[in-house]
């Protein structure tokens, strides 16, 4: 009976091999008879498109250099999308197990309102109702919001751009970046140094105050030294008041991917962090007390590490969810790697080698993010015996 | 101790031999759990094996219905050798009934289909016979009312003697116990015991691993302490509480008694 | 910080209830603060919410547009087809209700266990969404027809219900007349052919049979009655798939709207279900080949996004079929769905799977039961029935997932705003209401949904000991 066992799963691999074999033959045949390629080289001729809100973005550079600006732009909605999603997340997740009502309902009406709609639509909703078709006029006619020390602009609002102050190099910025990281080292040194003596001498250490007041210090002595190596720049409309120049450029369709995927992943972190922080058992808070630790020592030494380390795979998870969701922006003109796919394509590029790349784009995100993830649940293996 | 020597001291099987175990090793990897186990189970014969934790003796009982795989020797099952066949193995397992530590009833079934879940699809039986069997068995072990009742409403020890019905139901030839009343509550040890004490007086072949001593001493014809993967000593359950030989022996008497 | 209790608060009675807000709302000082803030600021949003839904809003964007938004473009002349098929329906669920709550009623009272049935106000309690999404609709509605479908689609599930009281050794009709209103409701959209009355027939003749009681008979011959009737009712279902997906029927190519969006989630769990299925149980298997091939498709799918899967639906998938073959837009995303649903089953069954304790495949070994026996009368029930809320959640999310149908051009739900805003009326207003109407479509089918998944595992877990 075992060797039928055995038989019937070796046909079973036998039959899925040869069902795709079957299946590329016939991929093969048809490409071949629409003339269609299905090698990569199209991936060195030239985009013959422009990229939206890329200016120096050159049509006539290779596919490939396209596929990075969309990597990147994936990369850049995702990071901001996270940080948003967190801190919310966070707030939202300790908010709903508030002992004030109001805050507890606010907080659970806010997880069950996002968590039940598609996360397509909140993207949706930001780009049309509030940008495009919104209450913000159009980038001719921009709000300004002027510095309250003469001219130029704090910030800019319309409803495809919005103008943010940047930092622009004047001066020697590659000194000062040398500089930058001297500081940071030393002020790791502040920090090591200060929690030797705190081991030693059992005086509260402040490592976070003396590393990050030493981090500013030297900054602001490096500042000073180079004479001032960069310097604010506003953002001001352009010649032809159809463009944001200086100053920093966030497009409609970047702040609604980034933003609409923040407030939509925020409700299930918030759900990980209220679950994680729930299951600590309630042994624990009695054991705290039982010490005579406060409620914040409480919180920061027993229960949120406890908490974190229940928490972090799902929320890892949702990190990832929130990277492969950028994909979404496909619908508003966000021109990340979804996108830039779907015009390159629509463009006559060739279709099958293209989403194949896009794929593996997306596959070696996941596989880092994964590989992240097991490399935590080993630590905290470890930690734990 | 060698073969020769351990019988010396054994009484004489009744009977012909049910389960035959030569020269049985088991290794879990570099640790070995089992070292040259001779042992000769006759019919109607109770054996109890006692013994510290980590001596083999679950590993032993589960060697015989093939849960575990032993690396060398043999084991015989009423003549049937056990080898990787799986005919052989299904055969073995008919023949031989299991209560486990944990009693392992299937919550999704009600009592009554647990019990009679495996003779109708291992034996063959109709609904009908199977579950007059099952009602036989469960008046054996005294609970017939709740035959319509899931697992989870049912007591602990009223779980595990569902267990011994549900393996009785399959008419073995000898039931293994892997220390079926270690899960319960105290109060409950007792109904349990009752019921493996009347199995063995209606002469039932039983190996027995235990703790419970009362019981030993009132049904085993045998008893057989292992430590660390051998047999050390085997005799009557007098002989074990009056005079055992082994100093092994006498310090873990010395703690369980 | 706020301190960390889940107590449940305190009952609302009218001599306590400023003990009650006192200790709920003002329990500290730095919490007094924060409600004191808090409330005003609700108020204002409250009442901006409120001038935007009754004073302000242009619903007539709706009103004028809710024909597209529930059926699309389906041909107007065959629009009875979907009345038909939601009476239909409506009828299978009524049956299916009824059925499962009779026989689990008898089981309950077998074992000496509570039964309690849920009445009508609980039920209004638990889809309040639900029903207040459809009196929206109905609200909108111009005509008499809308309200006419509701009464008879609440007729017919009422009608369904009765099936509760068949007697139990006629339970296997029930069941079977459950699938035949099902098939009904199906092929009445698919177009009515001769196929589709054979294959009522057959499963009509599965239910007789299944009514026959073998018991009485030695089991060999009942075995073989319910394989065959197993047998025939599976190849009746993969036929009925094959039969509508690839030769569809009544402007499969014009479906949208919520009535795409509900099939197509519907038809991608069911069909993703036995493939995700296989998937799982090839992935324990001791063929490392088998295991292999499991494993690297779940993780290639779960690695990308649905998105990419549906273009490699809309572009690839035809050209992997012989030469010639055409699939129509929406099968092609089906299929895409369905493919990837598939993985995340697989993941959820595999869980299910590792979480029974080993002492139940022990016990079935000890029985001498043969291993595919335990898998399908042991493992399998327990797995299954400890995952329905994680198949209910995916389910959700497939739900939601539809709205990307949208980007590859296929009109759903939230997809047919595109159409509405074509017209020359809505070119660049009303956008939100569009999308505040859809999000509430959304919200309410999914927080119905939910709740009822949140409630089944609490039943789970509260009949474990």
């Amino acid at each position: 009976m075992r060797v039928i066992r055995v038989v019937g799963q070796v046909l079973a691999v036998l039959a899925v091999f040869l069902l795709l074999r079957w299946l590329y033959g016939n991929l093969v045949t048809n490409s071949q008879l629409r003339g269609l390629s299905l090698d990569f080289g199209f991936l060195g001729r030239p985009t013959q498109f422009q990229i939206p809100y890329h200016d120096e973005f050159d049509p006539r550079s290779p596919v490939f250099a396209m596929v990075l600006v969309g990597v990147k732009n994936t990369l850049l909605a995702g990071a901001f999308g996270i940080a948003l999603a967190s801190v919310l997340g966070l707030i939202v997740g300790v908010a709903r197990l508030s002992e004030n009502w109001l805050v507890a309902q606010l907080s659970s009406w806010y997880v069950e309102f996002f968590r039940n709609i598609p996360p397509l639509l909140v993207i949706i909703f930001f780009a049309f109702a509030v940008f495009l078709y919104g209450p913000f006029p159009n980038l001719r006619e921009a709000i300004l919001v002027g510095l309250p020390w003469g001219d130029g602009n704090l910030l800019m609002f319309s409803n495809e751009e919005w103008g943010v102050p940047s930092l622009a190099a004047t001066g020697n910025l590659a000194m000062f970046s040398i500089l930058a990281l001297v500081s940071v080292v030393v002020a790791i040194g502040v920090w090591w140094w200060r929690t030797t003596v705190n081991r030693d001498t059992g005086a509260p250490h402040h490592r976070v105050l003396w590393s990050l007041g030493v981090l500013l210090g030297l900054l602001v002595v490096s500042y000073v030294i180079l004479g001032g190596p960069f310097e604010m720049s506003w953002p001001t409309p352009s010649e032809n008041r159809r463009r944001i120049v200086n100053g920093f450029a966030l497009n409609a369709g970047f702040m609604s991917v980034a933003g609409a995927l923040g407030l939509y992943t925020a409700s299930h972190v918030a759900e990980i962090i209220r679950g994680s922080i729930q299951a600590v058992s309630g042994g624990q808070i009695e054991a705290a007390n039982a010490l005579a630790l406060s409620s914040f020592q409480r919180y920061r030494f027993i229960l949120l590490p406890q908490a974190m380390r229940i928490a972090l795979p799902p929320y890892i998870n949702q990190c990832l969810n929130l990277v492969k969701n950028t994909s979404l922006a496909a619908a508003v003109g966000y021109s990340e790697i979804t996108n830039l796919t779907q015009t390159s394509i629509g463009n006559g590029r060739p279709a099958v080698p293209s989403i194949v790349v896009l794929m593996v784009v997306y596959l070696c995100f996941s596989l880092v993010i994964s590989f992240i993830l097991n490399i935590v649940n080993r630590r905290m293996q470890l930690v734990t015996r | 101790m060698t073969t020769s020597e351990i019988f010396a001291d054994a009484t004489e099987s009744k009977g012909e031999a049910v389960i035959e175990v030569d020269g049985v090793d088991k290794y879990f990897g570099d640790f070995q759990a089992l070292e040259d186990i001779n042992m000769r189970v006759g019919l109607q014969e109770v054996v109890v094996v006692i013994g510290p934790s980590g001596s083999g003796k679950s590993t032993l009982i589960r060697c015989i219905n093939r849960l575990e795989k032993h690396d060398r020797g043999r084991i015989a099952v009423h003549g049937i050798e056990l080898s990787d066949d799986v005919r052989n193995i299904q055969e073995i397992r008919r023949e031989t009934g299991m209560v486990f530590q944990q009693f392992n009833l299937f919550p999704h079934l009600t009592v009554l289909e647990n019990i009679t879940l495996a003779p109708r699809e291992v034996r063959r039986m109709p609904k009908k016979e199977a579950e007059d069997l099952a009602m036989e068995q469960l008046t054996r072990v005294k609970i017939p009312e709740q035959a319509r009742k899931y697992p989870g409403q049912l007591s602990g020890g009223q779980q595990q003697r569902v267990a011994i019905a549900r393996a009785l139901a399959m008419r073995p030839k000898v039931m293994l116990f892997d220390e079926p009343t270690s899960a319960l509550d105290p109060e409950m040890i007792k109904e349990v015991l009752d019921v493996m004490v009347e199995l063995a007086e209606a002469g039932m072949t039983m190996i027995v691993v235990t703790h419970e001593m009362g019981f030993a001493r009132a049904v085993a014809d045998r008893v057989v302490f292992m430590s660390d993967g051998q047999i050390v000593e085997v005799g009557t359950p007098q002989h074990f509480f009056t005079d055992p030989r082994e100093e092994r022996t006498k310090l873990f008497l010395s703690q369980i008694l | 910080m706020t301190s960390v209790e889940s107590r449940p608060p305190p009952t609302l009675d009218r001599r306590n209830a400023l003990a009650w807000a006192a200790h709920r709302l003002f329990p500290n000082v730095r919490s007094g603060i924060l409600t004191v803030i808090l409330i005003p600021l609700l108020g204002y949003l409250a009442y901006r919410v409120f001038l935007f839904v009754a004073v302000n809003g242009r619903w007539e964007v709706v009103e004028r547009n809710l024909t597209l938004f529930m059926q699309g473009t389906f041909p107007r002349d065959e629009q009875w087809r979907i009345v038909a098929q939601i009476v239909l329906l409506a009828l299978a669920a009524g049956i299916g209700a009824g059925t499962a709550s009779a026989s689990a009623h008898d089981r309950a009272i077998e074992a000496g266990l509570p039964f309690t049935r849920s009445g009508s106000l609980d039920l209004i309690r638990r889809f309040w969404s639900v029903i207040g999404f459809v009196l929206i609709l109905l609200y909108f509605a111009s005509t008499t027809t809308p309200w006419l479908v509701a009464a008879g689609t609440v007729a017919s599930f009422v009608v369904g219900l009765a099936a509760r009281f068949l007697p139990t050794s006629w339970r296997n009709v029930g069941w079977a007349l459950m699938a035949l209103a099902l098939v009904a409701g199906f092929q009445v959209v698919s177009g009515t052919s001769g196929r589709a009355w054979i294959i009522s027939a057959v499963l009509v003749a599965l239910g007789l049979l299944s009514v026959v009681s073998f018991e009485g008979l030695a089991k060999g011959w009942a075995r073989l009655g319910g394989r065959t009737a197993v047998a025939l009712g599976a190849s009746a279902v993969v036929f009925l798939i094959y039969s509508n997906v690839v030769d569809p029927g009544v402007g499969w190519d014009a479906w949208s709207g919520l009535h795409l969006t509900l099939w197509v989630s519907a038809l991608a769990i069911v069909l993703s279900f036995p493939l995700g299925l296989m998937l799982a149980l090839a992935r324990r298997s001791s063929l490392p080949a088998l295991r292999g091939l499991a494993t690297g498709y779940i993780e290639l799918i779960r690695g990308v996004p649905l998105i990419t899967l549906l273009f490699m639906g809309q572009f690839i998938l035809v050209f992997m079929l012989p030469t010639g073959s055409n699939l129509s837009d929406i099968s092609r995303a089906i299929a895409a769905m369905t493919l990837f649903t598939a993985a995340y089953v697989a993941e959820i069954v595999r869980g299910g799977l590792q979480s029974l304790p080993t002492g139940q495949t022990e016990a079935g070994q000890a029985l001498g039961l043969a291993p595919p026996t335990t898998m399908r009368k042991i493992i399998l029930p327990q797995a299954l029935r400890a995952v329905i809320p994680a198949m209910v959640g995916q389910f959700i999310s497939l739900f939601k997932d539809s709205t990307l149908l949208l980007i590859i051009a296929i009109n759903e739900f939230l997809g047919v705003r595109s159409l509405v805003h074509a017209q020359a009326d809505f070119r660049a207003v009303a956008h939100a209401e569009t999308l505040v109407f859809a999000a509430f479509g959304y919200w309410a089918f999914s927080y119905a949904m939910s709740k009822e998944s949140q409630r089944l595992e609490h039943r789970l877990r509260v009949g474990e000991r």
